[in-house]
């Protein structure tokens, strides 16, 4: 009897509880499903269909949690239409008192730490010296910070925490590809600009992405332009052990980033070259990391190209590995940006063992001092009183990104003013601005036409010393292996 | 240790004797602490529920892990491995195949748990040490097999997006019931659990199952068997236990749970790749097991929530550490994550080398006996 009234109780509660959370089905009017609602002839159609059918104020109040997110937007792509005409009164300028908070994160306690740091100290270094000059129109620009552990669960929880804190969340800066990867589709949803070093294709375009951009060219495209240079140069280039043929040999990291330049579209590419991928190893993420397996299974499969998506002492491993077995000059070694990069020299047994190298360089280096935006970016690194082994790539890219970030939230607010700044109005001012060469020219940038990463680069080889980064080949269009999806 | 419990309070039935909650007032709390968590998004910011949402999913993988370790002592560090078949299975089933995440749960969860008989299959022939490395071996190659196998399904390393679960429900009298919206392009009524406000609930009732069945595992002839064949397998074997049997059985509904835990964490990243859970998570967990208590039902709670909880703080501190001692980021701080948990894990087997639980219950006991108790 007991169970009986206790099973009632339950079945009242159940039919309370599906009357209270009970809301109308409207469909749009201009739906055209078979919604029952739908065919019954409105006396009033509704003026502007919406997407949200459920806004509409009902006879019955009641709790709507999922009406109020944001996820029931679609995820087209958003369009390049122009935005709403600004108000005549909207803020452009004197923005004193106003706030623009810059999230990033990254790892700082993982493997990719070595990177990540002087990532970090380039974000704030140049922040500061921005709000020390008047921030953006007046508005200071406010930096939070979380820290990944290298977790892409880390990661997934720093975006809920500084999307949980600001429901107006514009423009996040992320570091790896996992983490691209991981939160593309939660960008593109919450319409949050991403910007980010970490360059992975499927991040970039990959199903449901559409708000990350890179601050360097995809993985792809880098692999593909330094497939170019060696097939067209060859003859002058190849080692002295190898015949007429480019045989390559794929060594890397496993994972997202590791693996990140192998994609349909660059092995057709290489195919379409006349390059042969004879060998595909990975091999630890680990600063102790052993390749000699790898490296000795590149070589019995006749390989004489080796090109490597890894970073500090990834490319050091390889180094060191191809040191220790005597066949330093048996290989063309070839690196995704990253690889040149003092952080590499960090982890290398003999500097000398570095030389060779050669990678796209999407940016310009430091010992381009007779450069406007270099000169500004050490003025910055010796104010801050950094020291030398953040002097990297990442310092200089994220001088740099903040510089890119400034330009487009300058221009989404001249466009729809400061108090309806969003990442959606970022987003439009980022692909609609055209060619923008943040830090006077230091990267090059061009996210028009469905553009998210860079697409011009040079080609550099390490040719003797850390300093010497020479240029092999000047500002060129890479190649265009964006991958292909069916969103 | 035997429940102690003051003078005068014994059982007066079997069902007494067996019930694991007692008195009305336990009920009262639990419910009230059930309300208090399915309740957590209303007053909790949203951070803190994603924490939780994290340590639920763990607590549900480090149980299995103790069925397997802590009652049939069965050492494995596979289970990360085995979360990323759940993970994979889930993503294929929903993403793929059009299934409802609700669906491919449990199914991911067989799935695993098939894989998970495989490798244990060397617990025959080996134990202890040897075992530890025949696991292992899942740790490398089912990684290796997402990576280099069926590219065009699994897509490589690159892994693939997972959707988010989604409840549909008829539209019923022109309305949407239960906080659904109305989906114009299917014409019925959604509800996503796409933040982590939402995800909650999914983790909450997963957790209830899997505490509940758990439980009832460690207090059947099931989990009799598991304990015997930890502690005394040749004794066991004169009394007529199947060691074989009965060691596949726990691999199998370790790998249930793993692969239960690994469906609901692609769904909560919203994707999926070879390195989602590695073998540091499975040392992880083993970790979990040890500080919270093996061979207990509420160490799994107790260890995944602490060692979830240290991970977090090596998160906030390494920026604070990098703002006062620049010189470190890249170095030092690397190191921070794993020494906070290697000096937890030290001072655990130093000092209470059979976990938070037990310390719980001496607490508990403590408190029964008051004012005696010392």
């Amino acid at each position: 009897m007991k169970k009986w009234t206790t099973l009632t109780l339950f079945i009242l509660l159940g039919v309370l509880l599906l009357a209270a959370c009970g809301s109308p089905a409207e469909a749009p009017a201009n739906t055209t499903t078979n919604q029952p609602a739908a065919e019954e002839p409105a006396e009033e159609p509704m003026a502007e269909p919406t997407e949200e059918p459920m806004a509409e104020p009902t006879e019955e109040p009641m709790e709507e949690p999922a009406a109020e997110e944001p996820t029931e937007e679609p995820m087209a792509e958003p369009t390049e239409e122009p935005m709403e005409e600004p108000a005549a009164e909207m803020r452009t300028d004197n923005l004193e008192g106003e706030t623009i908070t810059f999230y990033h994160f990254g790892d700082l306690s993982g493997p990719y730490a070595a990177i990540t740091g002087p990532l970090v100290f380039g974000m704030e270094d140049a922040v500061a010296a921005i709000n020390e000059n008047g921030g953006i129109r007046g508005a200071t620009i406010e930096v939070q910070f979380a820290d990944t552990g290298g977790s892409v669960d880390e990661a997934v929880a720093a975006y809920d925490r500084f999307t949980g804190a600001d429901d107006n969340a514009m423009i996040m800066i992320t570091y790896g590809s996992g983490e691209v990867e991981a939160l593309a589709s939660r960008f593109a949803e919450d319409k949050i600009v991403n910007l980010s070093a970490g360059l992975s294709a499927v991040g970039f375009y990959g199903p449901d992405s559409g708000y990350t951009f890179g601050l360097g060219p995809i993985y792809p495209d880098q692999f593909g332009y330094f497939l170019d240079y060696v097939t067209a140069n060859w003859d002058t280039i190849k080692p002295a052990t190898a015949g007429d043929e480019v045989k390559l040999a794929y060594l890397s990291w496993p994972g997202a980033f590791g693996q990140g330049a192998l994609t349909d579209e660059t092995r057709a590419y290489a195919e379409s070259l006349g390059v042969e991928i004879v060998a595909e190893e990975t091999y630890d993420l680990s600063p102790t990391a052993d390749t000699t397996t790898a490296i000795l299974n590149a070589q019995a499969a006749g390989a004489n190209v080796i090109w490597t998506n890894s970073l500090a002492f990834g490319p050091a491993a390889l180094m060191n590995g191809l040191g220790a077995l005597g066949l330093q000059q048996d290989f063309i070694l070839g690196g995704c940006n990253w690889a040149m990069d003092l952080a590499t020299y960090a982890f290398v047994s003999d500097p000398a063992l570095a030389a060779g190298l050669i990678s796209p360089f999407p940016y310009l280096w430091w010992n381009d001092a007779d450069h406007p935006g270099i000169q500004y970016a050490q003025s910055l690194f010796t104010a801050n009183e950094r020291t030398a082994g953040a002097q990297n790539v990442g310092y200089l890219l994220l001088v740099a990104g903040v510089d890119l970030a400034v330009k487009a939230i300058e221009q989404a607010i001249d466009t729809v003013g400061f108090d309806n700044l969003t990442g959606e109005a970022i987003y439009d001012a980022l692909t609609t601005m055209g060619p923008v060469e943040p830090l006077d020219g230091v990267v090059r940038m061009d996210y028009s036409d469905g553009v998210r990463a860079p697409r011009f680069s040079q080609l550099r080889q390490i040719q003797g010393g850390p300093d010497a980064f020479n240029v092999l080949q000047d500002w060129t269009e890479m190649p265009d292996l964006r991958p292909v999806f069916d969103n | 240790m035997a429940v102690l419990r003051p003078a005068g309070d014994f059982d007066t039935s079997y069902e007494q004797d067996m019930s694991v909650i007692r008195k009305r007032w336990q009920w009262v709390a639990l419910l009230l602490f059930l309300a208090a968590l399915f309740a957590l998004p209303a007053y909790a910011p949203e951070p803190a529920v994603s924490l939780v949402n994290r340590i639920g999913i763990a607590i549900i993988a480090v149980q299995g892990l103790n069925i397997l370790t802590g009652y049939t002592g069965q050492i494995s560090l596979g289970q990360a491995a085995f979360m990323t078949v759940g993970a994979y299975i889930s993503a294929l089933l929903v993403g793929q195949a059009g299934w409802s995440f609700f669906l491919a749960l449990p199914v991911a969860g067989l799935g695993a748990g098939l894989v998970g008989l495989l490798f244990g299959l060397p617990s025959l022939r080996v134990k202890g040490f040897y075992l530890v490395m025949a696991t292992l071996s899942a740790q490398f190659i089912i990684p290796w097999l997402t990576r280099n196998t069926f590219p065009n399904l699994l897509n490589g390393a690159q892994g693939m997006n997972v959707p988010v679960p989604v409840i549909k429900l008829p539209v019923i009298a022109n309305t949407c019931f239960l906080g659904t919206t109305f989906d114009p392009e299917t014409a019925v009524c959604l509800y996503r659990f796409a933040t982590p406000n939402e995800f909650i609930y999914i983790t909450l009732v997963v957790l209830i199952i899997s505490t509940v069945v758990a439980l009832n595992i460690s207090r059947s002839r099931l989990g009799r068997a598991f304990i015997s064949v930890r502690d005394n397998d040749l004794a066991a074997e004169l009394l007529g236990v199947n060691l074989f049997a009965y060691k596949l059985r726990a691999f199998f509904i370790a790998a249930v749970y793993a692969g239960v835990a690994g469906a609901m964490l692609a769904h909560n990243l919203r994707h999926v790749n070879s390195q989602t859970v590695g073998l540091i998570d499975s040392i992880l967990f083993m970790g979990m097991l040890v500080v919270g208590g093996l061979g207990s039902n509420l160490g799994p709670i107790f260890g995944a929530t602490l060692v979830t909880l240290l991970e977090e703080l090596a998160t906030v501190l390494t920026p604070i550490l990098i703002t006062l001692m620049p010189d470190i980021a890249g170095g030092a701080t690397a190191a921070l994550r794993p020494l906070i948990f290697g000096l937890a894990l030290m001072l655990f087997l130093i000092f209470e080398p059979r976990g938070l639980a037990y310390r719980w219950t001496l607490i508990k006991a403590a408190w029964r006996l008051r004012p005696y108790a010392r």
